[in-house]
């Protein structure tokens, strides 16, 4: 019995270790490159003339995108959970959509939405007679116009985190406070916000490690951001050293906003002093502060979602007639996320059950590591890879390496939900388990795959859309002929043929429609179980 | 310190649509005096406090601290310009503060040094001071509760509200917390308006009880007064178990305990015992069963009249043993 146990904890070891390795190996590998390669006046030239003024760029980006969405999530998740208003209840929920269109997609659409040739601007040349050079209308081709538009797909995870920490606030402590004389503004700004400041800095770190991984948006739009400028490096420059040493930077800030956001996390549960909460009931507001409130909701649903959206469809049901074929990459597409989500939901299991206690701990920070790498760190990591070791990096091998890219990024995203349902289950039902004699592969197929089974689906689901949302590791790694909806959308847009990029973009958005409303759906659905 | 006024609850009602949550209720609590709200859930305690306290406003009748008007269906002063200090069951201690910053909280107007004396006061008062600098998740919830009522007395309220403060701590700091922290509230000289559900709670730490049931108010006045002469069976149904027999049966036995107007008579268990010096009434033991430090015991005359008696025993009865029974007639209730 005791040498079966220590059989069955080494074959556990094992496989954990393995599926650490597997996960990390890319980021490793980007890393190892980052810190090796090149050297002297190559150096110095990296500095001054690439890393130097990218990492401004990424740097500047994120403190506008930050400052935006804490302007834009903070005050509707305050308004949404706290007081009644026109739309409060759809408000709620739909606030979560944006995070269904990914940034590049965002970017195109305001780019058509803002251009000379958009509704805006022809609406007033139509009105006043103008010409367009006549006026002048903001254009989103410039830092403030990237931080716009990925503020406006990111904002809901500190909605989402922000909302959920001011409903589980205990409405007795915000009574308290007034009973102690605070006023509504003192008590959101001394009592509220500050115990809710741990869950958004964390949404925060999120949506920061999601802008700082972004490189369709701001390549569209055209900012020498550091993920832009990997790309570069590698294909138009010729420049691995660059690139690797790009990609250092960038998985330092990627990494840093990670470890931000589990740093807050722990802190949450110290936040909270009792385990008895009274879900606090919505106040009234006067006439017009409600219609203001809805104002505000509805001018950032308008912005972030209904608009872009609402033109991706307008402009695929106008432009029918320039369609592309799509069937060739929607293929590719289904096939690659297929891959992806298979090698990533066998990591994301093996990697939950195989850990245990502190190990579980690990396993987490290590898809973390893979998830918070961008996409564009991992794919040169794997390029790099290949051509030291003279493989090609076209045909089946690339597309191998692609997958496998595919998993070490998102197989946090497939895990979380596994992880969830291993959680609900009582601590005792492990040592009951055992006690029942129940080990190995009997223990594995009737009481382990049945507990995360719940968690299966949202795991599957999310991985699929997230690996067919993809750009910059596909750009890098697909094979010739293996363009998928995103790289498609990606090339039409560059070449400024933005009524062929329409219909993919729509289709990867509605297809992100899924995993979005499945996660509004659960947190309603956990609110009344409360 | 205070000015030492009384609040005063004038036909207070509150509905929710059909529902009437709280149905008329009059009651003066007096300052520095401790006003028991005790009732079963649902019976209203919780509206009636927040109704005071002006979290909501009522359907009809008033409040008044003094002669001033808080709340009447037209108009409310909100909770922040009430002064009527708020103690919740959870403490709702405000987590990113320290305990000094916590108490300092409601304290506007003040000098810095006039605010530090008095924090260090309350929390001297009420045994906390050594935890001045502790954040509220450092704290046990008998020393949380203590700063919530330290926050509470520190803002200077004209009265204060307590939501069964004392049900979240642990049997043992119960009573050290609940003495400290009602001695401190009687000191402030405010009237104190504490919601229980637990009847001997109110009796041993209450000035004055008030009985609500499904939002009436049934009955005020000191603990003796509710314990020992209860107006209806509801109220001394709260305050203990009680038994019914004949009122006939009973008085032909003792023909003091004879109730002309009503068929039943109501007495507490405590009311029978075993006489000491043989001068009660001979019944023969049927049941026994311990609970803790007393017995009770079923006994049978041979009339066939049974009682049920608690009673502190030197030693265990045997069943079948014949015993002479006496009455306390304080303890017997016709309504």
């Amino acid at each position: 019995m005791n040498l079966l146990t220590t059989y069955q904890g080494q074959a556990r070891r094992l496989t954990f270790l393995t599926m650490a390795g597997f996960i990390l190996l890319p980021v490793a590998v980007a890393i190892w490159f980052g810190l090796t390669l090149g050297g002297g006046d190559t150096w110095s030239h990296i500095l001054n003339n690439r890393l130097a003024p990218y990492t401004a760029t990424t740097l500047g980006m994120l403190f506008l995108v930050a400052a935006q969405v804490l302007l834009i999530a903070v005050p509707a998740a305050w308004l949404v959970s706290r007081y009644k208003f026109p739309g409060r209840a759809i408000f709620n929920w739909a606030l979560v959509l944006p995070l269904a269109v990914p940034g590049y997609v965002m970017a195109y659409v305001w780019a058509e939405l803002s251009g000379v040739s958009g509704p805006f601007q022809t609406f007033i040349r139509d009105m006043t007679g103008l010409r367009a050079r006549d006026y002048f209308f903001p254009d989103v081709y410039n830092l403030p116009g990237l931080s716009f538009v990925l503020a406006t797909t990111l904002f809901p995870y500190v909605y989402i985190t922000a909302r959920a920490a001011f409903a589980n606030q205990s409405l007795c402590t915000l009574e308290a406070a007034r009973s102690l004389g605070a006023s509504h503004y003192r008590t959101f700004w001394r009592v509220a916000l500050p115990s809710a400041r741990p869950a958004i800095v964390a949404g925060l770190a999120l949506a920061l490690m999601e802008a700082a991984a972004d490189y369709g948006a701001a390549d569209f739009l055209g900012i020498p951001t550091l993920g832009v400028g990997i790309v570069r490096a590698w294909n138009s420059f010729g420049e691995p050293a660059t690139a690797a040493r790009l990609a250092l930077v960038l998985i330092a800030i990627a990494f840093a906003f990670m470890i931000l956001e589990k740093v807050s996390r722990g802190q949450r549960g110290s936040q909270q002093t009792s385990s008895r909460w009274r879900s606090p009931e919505p106040q009234s507001l006067s006439r017009t502060n409600a219609l203001l409130a809805s104002a505000f909701c509805g001018v950032v649903l308008l912005v972030s979602f209904i608009l872009p959206v609402g033109r991706l469809l307008w402009l695929s049901l106008e432009l029918r007639a320039v369609t592309p074929d799509i069937s060739g990459p929607l293929i590719s597409t289904l096939l690659l996320a297929s891959f992806g989500t298979i090698l990533g939901l066998i990591s994301a299991i093996a990697l939950t059950l195989s850990g245990r206690g502190r190990s579980r701990q690990a396993g987490r920070l290590v898809t973390a590591a893979g998830y918070a790498a961008p996409g564009a760190v991992l794919a040169l990591g794997a390029v790099l890879f290949l051509s030291s070791s003279n493989l090609s990096i076209s045909g089946p091998f690339s597309l191998a390496i692609l997958v496998w890219v595919y998993a070490s990024r998102f197989t946090a995203a497939g895990s979380e939900p596994l992880q969830a349902a291993l959680e609900r289950a009582p601590k005792s039902l492990d040592h009951a388990t055992r006690s029942l004699g129940a080990t190995g592969f009997r223990r594995l197929l009737r009481v382990d795959l049945p507990l995360i089974s719940p968690g299966l689906w949202a795991g599957l689901l999310i991985l699929f859309v997230e690996t067919l949302k993809e750009l910059p590791a596909t750009l890098m790694l697909r094979p010739f002929g293996w363009d998928t909806l995103a790289v498609e959308a990606y090339k039409y847009a560059a070449d400024e043929r933005l009524a062929q990029a329409v219909f993919p973009s729509l289709l990867i958005t509605l297809a992100g429609l899924a995993p979005v409303l499945l996660l509004s759906w659960q947190m309603s659905r956990s609110r009344q179980v409360q | 310190m205070t000015q030492a006024l009384p609040l005063t609850l004038k036909d207070l009602t509150k509905r929710y649509g059909e529902r009437t949550v709280l149905d008329s209720v009059s009651l003066t609590a007096m300052p520095g005096k401790v006003t028991m709200i005790l009732g079963a859930s649902g019976a209203g305690k919780s509206t009636l406090l927040r109704l005071v306290a002006g979290l909501e406003a009522p359907s009809s009748g008033a409040v008044f601290s003094g002669d001033t008007c808080l709340s009447s269906p037209k108009s409310v002063t909100p909770p922040e310009a009430r002064q009527i200090g708020l103690v919740f069951q959870d403490f709702a201690l405000f987590p990113n503060m320290r305990v000094t910053e916590n108490v300092r909280f409601g304290m506007r107007g003040v000098s810095k040094q006039e605010a530090e004396a008095k924090i260090e006061k309350w929390l001297t008062t009420l045994g906390i001071a050594h935890r001045a600098e502790a954040y509220p998740h450092h704290l046990s919830g008998g020393e949380q509760q203590r700063v919530a009522i330290a926050r509470a007395l520190a803002a200077n309220p004209n009265a204060i509200m307590m939501d069964e403060p004392f049900s979240g701590l642990d049997p043992a700091n119960r009573d050290t917390v609940r003495t400290a922290a009602l001695d401190a509230l009687r000191e402030a000289n405010i009237p104190t308006l504490m919601v229980t559900h637990d009847a001997s709670e109110a009796l041993a730490y209450g000035d004055q009880i008030a009985v609500l049931d499904q939002g009436k108010l049934l009955q005020v006045g000191t603990p003796d007064d509710v314990f020992l002469s209860p107006q209806n069976l509801i109220v001394a149904k709260a305050f203990g178990p009680l038994e019914a027999v004949s009122a006939s049966a009973l008085s032909a036995l003792w023909p003091d305990l004879a109730q002309p107007q009503s068929e039943i008579i109501y007495y507490r268990p405590e009311a029978i015992s075993v006489s000491e010096n043989s001068d009660g009434i001979d019944m023969t033991i049927t049941g026994v069963q311990r609970t803790g430090s007393t017995l009770d015991l079923t006994v049978e005359h041979e009339s066939g009249l049974s009682l049920k008696s608690r009673i502190v025993p030197v030693s265990k009865p045997e069943i079948g043993s014949v015993l002479p029974i006496t009455v306390n007639p304080g303890l017997f209730y016709a309504f």
